[in-house]
């Protein structure tokens, strides 16, 4: 801290003091002396304006009884006065005496003039004139005594102030001392306060300080005992929190956070991550309980596959998932070793829950490097459960990682195009083959990307279905074709995938829509044959619900899946589009034309309407026709547009 | 033949009358006739409007008498400060108290100085003195040619009835006393 000047109370009280006086002294001062001055001339005026006054009563008698003698006599008395210079007296403005003292010339212009007329006694008529010239040494002198007594009192004022000023500064002198000796105090050290014993203010101040010492000095007492015990307190909790940050609760086993520790400390080594199959099941079945126990029995047998020397350190990640850190980097021949030795005797290993024996079995994901172990050896693992392997090692050339790459990037574009509103419907005509006009139109999904591109489904459906983005997107299509449908008097229709159909929220959201635009008599669902309808009991409930409404129901790519024929009435449903892969050689596949000829009549039979897919050229446009295929529809007879091309 | 005229009477007046001074005549004349307008009650004294200026003397000082009436018109030429004047002579003898008049100057006498002085105290009116010894006598008024002008007042006839000057008048007039 910077020592700063220390600006005197004491000064500045009297400085103030000082000050305030001076000024007001000097505005009192100034006043005085002009109210005075003037004073003091009218006073000199006054005594000159009283002589005339009163020996002209007398003049003007003598001058009315032609006493000129008596009236010389007048004048010379009044011109030994030391104050009168000059006496004129004058009849009609014709001077009758004049006497001039001898300071005459002298004091000429240091004097004042008074005149006064002269009336005869006992009447108002005029004599003449009686002028005095008064010499102002008089008032001079007053001024000068004046001025002196004025400087006399200015210089007794400031002795004053001085002795004020000393007084003042004595008094609080003491105020320094104490602040002097309180400079170096802190709560530790006991200093000794002046002027304690003082009967005054001063003293109640130090008194007051003192206390206020001994107070603090208590206080920090018991708050340096407090600190220690705090300090200590906290020292354990750190401790304890750390334990708790880096170990595992339930196998005592070091978790993820410490692996992350050691991966950023470790310059080379490997690492294996084990994941137990299906552990979810034993949770389920045995409940958590038995789980956990068979997590810590695993752990511990895990943890005696090892030892020290082996440099391997046991770690667990999560629920089912442990981690081997190899912190001294093996050759690779060791590192196969070892994982799959130990799957070979994880799955020897025999867990007992309430007499029933459990085996587990684990997958193993490897990394032979340290650069994005975790994120690499959890790509590994997941290859490896996909691909049913019990161990695989993670392989740099895989290109997973720019699989998966690309895959965030599709939901990227997806969610923007939701967001931007840029999933719209594409409108196919489907033709009657018989009268060659469009009956219907089929709505296909389309995005458009951010360079206005647009994409087919075949490029973002299954990153949709993967990202839970699907379903957004067939709200998307149901609302758009049915707004699009609403005044234009044509059939159309869109596809539904058997996992919309047991979505009640979209089928809620469907029959909400068909509500809304009144389009239920106009549209057709097509659902997929190829995916395999396994759920048969749900999706005819949903055809049920949709029929019942007016709507119409329509198998798509039939002829790709294992449908039977059984099912296909039990759904009841109204057009069969036969898959592409039947249609694309129909004119010269043989066994394709034979299975749709089954179809067709099977369905002729049934009352349902059939359409041929993937029409895309005459001579197959020609074939459908022959075998009659009630509706065509294919690139050959018309590409999907933005806009439906003419109403049916 | 002025001189002559003058003369002669002075001779006279040396065998049969009293001497008189020819200049005090004359400062007389021209002073006492103001010093009755410097009485703020004057008017109570006028007889008919005019100021009567009464001139008592002896037998034997008739032409004395005359010879101040002369001066006195004069100094005024019949107009007083604005109000018209006459002048009476009357003798010591023939004077009473039923006489009207605004003011005695009384030439000297022997005799009947102190009569004059109680008929003008009865009246209230100003009696001038030619000789200032008479002030003791009882008249109010006189005045003598010393270094300058002097104006002599019987201090006991001051606060008479019906008589008041002036205050500046008073100061400059020396006070005389009867004892």
């Amino acid at each position: 801290m910077k020592n700063k000047k220390i600006k005197s109370l004491s000064t500045k009280i009297v400085l103030s003091t000082g000050f305030i006086s001076f000024f007001a002294i000097i505005a009192i001062f100034t006043v005085f002396e002009k109210i005075n001055k003037e004073a003091f001339y009218k006073i000199e005026v006054e005594k000159a304006e009283l002589i005339v006054s009163t020996i002209e009563p007398l003049v003007s008698l003598n001058m009315y009884l032609g006493l000129d003698a008596e009236v010389e006599n007048i004048a010379l008395q009044l011109i030994q006065n030391p104050n009168v210079l000059a006496v004129e007296i004058f009849t009609d403005k014709k001077l009758i005496n004049q006497k001039k003292s001898l300071e005459y010339l002298d004091e000429i212009n240091d004097s004042f003039i008074v005149e006064r007329d002269i009336f005869k006694p006992n009447s108002s008529v005029h004599l003449g004139t009686i002028v005095l010239v008064y010499s102002s040494e008089n008032y001079n002198k007053l001024i000068d005594r004046y001025t002196t007594l004025i400087v006399i009192l200015l210089v007794i004022l400031a002795i004053v102030f001085f002795i004020f000023g000393a007084y003042v500064k004595k008094l609080l002198s003491p105020l320094k001392k104490i602040a002097k000796s309180l400079k170096n105090y802190s709560p530790k050290k006991k200093i000794k306060i002046p002027y304690i014993k003082q009967n005054n203010e001063i003293g109640l101040i130090s008194h007051a300080l003192n206390d206020m010492q001994k107070k603090i000095l208590e206080y920090s007492t018991k708050q340096q005992n407090i600190n220690q015990v705090l300090e200590k307190t906290v020292k354990e909790k750190t401790l304890e929190l750390r334990q708790q940050l880096y170990i595992d609760t339930l196998t005592g086993l070091p978790n993820r956070l410490s692996l992350l520790n050691d991966l950023s400390a470790v310059k080379d080594g490997a690492l294996l991550i084990i994941n137990i199959d299906d552990f979810k099941e034993i949770n389920d079945f045995y409940g958590h309980v038995a789980g956990d126990n068979i997590l810590k029995k695993f752990a511990n047998r895990l943890k005696g596959m090892f030892n020290d020397a082996d440099h391997i350190e046991l770690k667990r990640l999560s629920g089912d998932e442990f981690a081997l850190f190899f912190m001294h980097k093996p050759s690779l021949e060791e590192f196969m070793y070892i994982a799959n030795n130990l799957v070979y005797h994880v799955e020897k290993m025999v867990f007992f829950h309430e007499n029933n024996e459990l085996a587990i079995r684990v997958t193993v994901g490897g990394v032979f490097q340290l650069d994005g172990a975790l994120e690499k050896a959890d790509i590994a693992l997941k290859s490896a459960k996909k691909q049913h392997k019990s161990f695989l090692l993670y392989d740099e050339s895989s290109n997973i990682e720019e699989q998966y790459k690309e895959n965030m990037e599709w939901v990227k574009k997806l969610k923007k195009a939701i967001e931007t509103n840029n999933i719209i419907p594409y409108f196919q005509p489907i033709f009657d083959n018989q009268s060659d006009k469009i009956a219907s139109y089929e709505c296909l999904i389309r995005l458009i990307d951010s360079d206005q591109k647009v994409l087919s489904p075949g490029q973002f459906l299954t990153i949709a279905k993967k990202s839970r983005l699907y379903s957004k997107l067939t709200k998307l299509m149901v609302k758009k074709s049915c707004q699009y449908f609403e005044n234009i008097e044509c059939d159309f229709s869109i596809n539904m995938s058997v996992e919309d159909m047991l979505d009640p929220e979209i089928v809620e959201y469907i029959k909400y829509q068909l509500e809304k635009y009144n389009v239920s008599k106009k549209i057709i669902f097509e659902i997929l044959e190829s995916e395999g309808i396994e759920n048969y009991t749900e999706v005819s409930a949903f055809i049920k619900e949709m029929k019942a409404l007016g709507c119409r129901i329509a198998i798509d790519d039939f002829g790709s899946g294992y449908s039977n024929f059984e099912h296909l009435l039990q759904l009841n449903v109204d057009y069969i589009k036969i898959d592409g892969t039947l249609i694309k050689n129909l004119d010269t596949d043989r066994e394709a034309q034979i299975v749709v000829e089954t179809i067709v009549d099977f369905a002729k039979r049934l009352g349902i309407l059939t359409v041929a897919e993937f029409v895309h050229n005459t001579a197959i446009n020609e074939k459908v026709k022959e075998l009659f295929i009630d509706r065509s529809q294919g690139f050959y007879l018309a590409e999907p547009q933005e806009k439906a091309l003419i109403a049916c | 033949m002025m001189k002559i005229v003058v003369t002669f009477f002075i001779f006279i007046t040396f065998v049969h009358g009293y001497t008189y001074n020819e200049v005090l005549l004359k400062a007389q004349a021209s002073i006492f006739p103001k010093i009755l307008l410097l009485d703020k009650k004057l008017k109570n004294k006028l007889v008919d409007g005019k100021v009567v200026y009464t001139i008592v003397y002896e037998k034997t000082d008739y032409l004395t008498a005359k010879e101040v009436a002369k001066y006195i018109n004069t100094e005024f030429a019949n107009s007083l400060e604005g109000f018209t004047y006459k002048i009476n002579l009357v003798e010591f003898s023939e004077l009473s108290a039923h006489i009207k008049t605004s003011a005695f100057y009384v030439l000297n006498s022997e005799e009947h100085i102190s009569n004059v002085a109680k008929i003008a105290k009865q009246m209230g009116v100003i009696s001038f003195a030619y000789d200032v010894s008479n002030l003791k006598n009882g008249l109010l008024l006189s005045l003598m040619l010393e270094k300058s002008t002097v104006l002599y007042l019987n201090k006991n006839n001051l606060y008479t009835h019906n008589i008041d000057f002036v205050n500046v008048f008073l100061q400059m007039v020396r006070f005389i006393d009867e004892s």
